[in-house]
């Protein structure tokens, strides 16, 4: 017995109320300044575009935020701010690229120059190290700007929607809404830290960094190209997947810490989940670390190196059944440890509200996305390396040998990680039952039978 | 001078988080304490130079074993559980086990205690790998058996009655 109310957004799509809205653009439509004219450098709002359906202003929306804002606060034309941004942004990728890339020569310039100007030798190797760190954390942290922005456009594409259009600048300089992360990042810096009541203080404060800190870690080891790795490490691989499993818990304690139900149910399902997945998708690699003989993942790399009859690369792929079961094990157990959408229960919107990150706001909130992107690149530079030749061409003829392999690898990455964004957008999502029915019951069967299908292989026909 | 420093900080880290997980009266906390003195344990692998078992008690303990027991205390946790005392009164039995344990693992480490350990890591993943699947292969498949045999038994004593 609820009191009828008069409700507006009811009477909207009755036929009747189609020729209401005529008087209502003609009332809400303020007289469009004429004298604004006068003053060039000052932004001029477009005359109001109303939608003929309901009368409301559509175009004011997009015009006023954010860019309107930085036009009026600095008096300059936002497509000036907007070039200037984007050239920064070009920059900061080229100059990045650039040092993991190609300048990496210079690195050994600049360590013997280190050692020359009299440091002890422990001094040296601290700055050495915390310049590979930081060129490290900047991949990350770009890493998050890029995937983000490219994950909604593919999200919006594959919906038959165009996602993100408008942030860069009013005046054209928007190209696809390149700044749409960039101004997510300053709205989540200025967002409040919400602390629940019921959280326990240092579990929930303490459990993004947990979260995020191995994931950096994990990163030392990961092979850009031929010989660039911030840290050159025997046991690559299996440090790698040592380091990317202690981020579990930090969803656990995010989970536990939040004080809710839904976010504990979300963070026993992340352990649950994460804990399984980690099982196949180590021992889907075996047969790749049989073939290599090696953790290193500059070795695994360099394994494949070379072409069957000069045509067909030796990619660990392409060694028949055993390389593409291993790549397709590797591949869902990978989408599986990053929470993404076809496993994505620990988070699951329809029934957690979004499960461990329910209670997190702000920058804490976003830096387990910046982890889970984190990890998504991760997977797909592992991908490259494990299965895709590392930073050899696919092609064997020389406009494609000369391309540098830093290029190769991060060009195989991209793919991959495209791969990772199409699974997440184009598949629903597994009940809890099914989830962990498919882990131990499918995939792990499977990684076993592949790993005797490998030893076969090295048994008859490698050696 | 400095491996000092590193040992002595790993090796108070260890001890102290591992105080922590049996003086704590939240039963998460003890099990978040006892995560960080595993991790402590894989720091002094690392100092030691022991690549291998670094990266593999990161990944079996840490990741693997506390992750596991903080799932059971969430998931079977009570509310007691977060405010109640976790040490009794008998003092004499625990300085008893205490003291056997000490001796015993005394006896074990000065067999050792003359070795001087490299700080630098030095790969050891093959000698491993040759060391089990050759000199030591008997003893390696017989642990293997023990956690199957582990395995089988825990499937067999969760299975109710009426499963069976």
């Amino acid at each position: 017995m609820t009191a009828k109310k008069p409700d507006p957004e009811d009477k909207k799509p009755e036929p009747a109320a189609a020729p209401a809205p005529v008087p209502v653009p003609a009332a809400a439509a303020p007289a469009p300044a004429p004298a604004a004219k006068a003053a060039p450098p000052k932004y001029v709002p477009p005359t109001p575009v109303l939608n003929r359906g309901n009368g409301r202003l559509i175009e004011d929306r997009f015009t006023t935020w954010p860019t309107q804002v930085f036009a009026d606060r600095w008096s300059r034309p936002g497509y000036q701010w907007g070039a200037g941004m984007l050239a920064g942004i070009l920059l900061g990728f080229a100059v990045t690229s650039a040092l993991i890339g190609e300048l990496a020569g210079w690195g050994d310039k600049l360590y013997s120059l280190l050692g020359a100007q009299g440091l002890p030798p422990l001094a040296v190797e601290a700055i050495w190290v915390a310049i590979k760190v930081i060129l490290v954390m900047h991949v990350i942290l770009i890493n998050g700007l890029w995937s983000i922005w490219w994950e909604r456009k593919i999200s919006a594409h594959i919906q038959t929607r165009v996602g993100p259009t408008y942030a860069g600048s009013p005046k054209g300089w928007n190209f696809h809404g390149w700044a749409q992360t960039a101004i997510d990042g300053i709205k989540l810096f200025l967002k409040e830290d919400v602390t629940p009541a019921a959280a326990d203080k240092w579990v929930h404060a303490l459990a993004p960094a947990i979260v995020v800190v191995p994931c950096i870690i994990a990163f030392a080891p990961v092979l850009f190209g031929d010989g660039l790795a911030a840290a050159s490490l025997d046991i690559g691989t299996l440090y790698i997947f040592a380091f990317a499993g202690i981020s579990v818990i930090g969803i656990v304690m995010a989970g536990w810490g939040s004080g809710n139900k839904y976010s504990l149910l979300g963070g026993l399902r992340g352990a649950a989940q994460m804990v399984s997945y980690e099982l196949p998708r180590g021992f889907s690699v075996v047969p790749v670390l049989m073939f290599a003989g090696s953790l290193d993942l500059q070795v695994i790399a360099n394994a494949q190196a070379g072409y069957w009859q000069g045509i067909i690369p030796r990619w660990f792929i392409f060694y028949p059944v055993v390389g593409q079961l291993a790549f397709t094990i590797f591949l869902i157990a990978s989408v599986a440890e990053t929470n993404r959408t076809p496993f994505d229960i620990p988070e699951a919107e329809s029934e957690l509200v979004s499960g461990f990150h329910t209670e997190y706001s702000g920058m804490k909130w976003s830096i387990f996305f910046l982890a889970e992107y984190a990890y998504v690149l991760l997977g797909s530079f592992l991908l490259a390396t494990f299965f895709l030749g590392g930073g050899a061409s696919p092609i064997n003829a020389v406009p494609f040998t000369l391309v540098p392999s830093w290029l190769w690898m991060l060009g195989k990455a991209m793919l991959m990680m495209f791969v990772f964004l199409w699974i997440r957008w184009t598949l629903p999502r597994f009940r809890v039952d099914q989830l962990m029915d498919y882990c131990w019951k499918f995939l792990l069967p499977w990684s076993f039978v592949n790993i005797a299908f490998a030893g076969l292989y090295l048994a008859f026909w490698l050696k | 001078m400095l491996e000092q420093i590193v040992f002595y900080s790993l090796s108070l880290l260890t001890l102290a988080s591992a105080l922590a997980v049996v003086l704590h009266r939240n039963t998460v906390h003890s099990s978040l304490f006892l995560g960080l003195s595993l991790a402590g344990v894989a720091g002094l692998f690392a100092a030691l130079g022991a690549d291998f078992i670094f990266a593999a008690q990161i990944m079996v303990y840490v990741s693997g074993v506390a992750v596991l027991v903080m799932f059971v205390v969430m998931l079977l946790g009570r509310a007691s559980d977060l405010h109640l005392r976790q040490i009794n009164e008998r003092w004499m039995a625990a300085l008893l086990v205490c003291g056997v344990a000490a001796v015993g693992l005394f006896k074990i480490a000065r067999l050792h205690s003359a070795t001087v350990a490299t700080g630098a890591p030095r790969p050891s993943t093959h000698d491993i790998g040759r060391l089990f699947l050759g000199e030591w292969l008997v003893p390696f498949e017989l642990i293997s058996l023990v956690l199957l045999a582990a395995l089988l038994g825990a499937v067999f004593f969760t299975r109710t009655e009426n499963a069976r």
